[in-house]
């Protein structure tokens, strides 16, 4: 499926079927968690981060029914490169409204990069000064977890990280996602 | 247009639903003709494993993309629907229903995900079926087949 189509599928869901809150209560909801999660870990942010990609990993499992029924998908997509273009244009699109640019693919078509010009979470959002939550705390790994959990669910095993964040200073936010490997079907346990 | 029963397995390969508008007495004739009537489980095991080895026949002659949609004997059809993320859904109905692929793929976006997926206190993994049998799911199903009938 071309880049275009997967950009037009995405408007049409987000006008036609999708049911909008609010975004500062969604970005002030995410904030209380990262607080919350800050506080209970004593500002172990590597923790947090561990933390918060587990959440996002259980939003992940189910997350996908919804995109998959939301988006009518019938089939898988045939590439890493379609699932790609699908994550970022359908998926941000329909529960986020963002797209994210992919880019930045190795030659062997099994990493890339999600740009995040727009990110809902982090509006208004200021990093603690404490001289440690600049260097350690990745503010969105929700979504790295929630990307893992989903695409696990369709029988993708990737790997999800943020490499920079304008939070920290950086000029863009970039998260890079590796498909490790395709996951086999499960086979029936024999009959004795 | 008659719906014999539906079945649901997960990802793991074990039924996870399974319910029949028989009457009992018609559903253990319609079974007992062996000398040891099979169980609900075995029957549920059967058809997996009939379902699967089809759709992975389908699959191997006609390519990743060919689904496997129905088939038919003298007494019965049927319909086959798997999801992206590898939930199946199963029914049997009579021989004269048109294709059901259609009707099973409106269980799964309008019950399944609504009732089932986003019920935030249903386990994600269904073992044993917990958290499937919930009173909104079952409801909405068979007022969903009794209206098809």
């Amino acid at each position: 499926m071309s880049s275009n189509k997967a950009s037009r599928i995405g408007e049409e869901i987000w006008k036609t079927r999708i049911d909008k809150v609010n975004t500062e209560l969604v970005t002030l909801t995410y904030g209380t968690i990262v607080v919350q999660l800050c506080k209970d870990y004593d500002n172990d942010y590597e923790e947090v981060n561990k933390q918060l990609d587990k959440m996002g990993y259980n939003i992940g499992l189910r997350l996908i029914e919804d995109y998959l029924a939301k988006s009518n998908t019938m089939k898988r997509c045939t590439s890493f490169r379609e699932t790609a273009d699908m994550i970022a244009k359908v998926g941000f699109k329909i529960f986020l409204n963002i797209t994210p640019q992919v880019t930045n693919w190795t030659n062997d078509n099994n990493q890339f990069s999600l740009v995040f010009d727009e990110n809902p979470f982090a509006d208004f959002v200021e990093l603690p000064d404490d001289g440690r939550a600049q260097d350690e705390l990745w503010y969105s790994n929700i979504l790295c977890g929630v990307l893992r959990g989903a695409l696990e669910m369709v029988q993708m095993q990737v790997e999800a990280h943020f490499i920079s964040d304008v939070l920290k200073g950086n000029d863009t936010t970039e998260m890079r996602v590796s498909l490790l490997r395709y996951i086999d079907d499960e086979l029936p346990p024999e009959d004795d | 247009m008659v719906v014999y029963s539906f079945y649901i397995f997960d990802r793991h390969t074990e039924c996870i639903y399974a319910r029949s508008w028989l009457p009992q007495s018609l559903s253990q004739h319609h079974s007992s003709a062996p000398l040891q009537p099979s169980t609900a489980s075995d029957d549920a095991k059967l058809i997996f494993g009939t379902v699967f080895s089809l759709r992975n026949m389908v699959r191997k002659l006609g390519g990743e993309d060919d689904a496997f949609i129905s088939y038919r004997t003298g007494n019965y059809k049927m319909h086959f629907y798997e999801t992206p993320a590898n939930l199946r859904f199963v029914m049997l109905t009579d021989t004269g229903t048109m294709s059901m692929r259609n009707v099973l793929h409106q269980i799964y976006i309008n019950l399944w995900v609504e009732y089932v997926v986003k019920n935030p206190l249903a386990p994600v993994e269904h073992k044993n079926g917990a958290g499937v049998k919930n009173e909104l799911f079952e409801l909405g199903l068979d007022q969903f087949i009794r209206g098809l009938m």
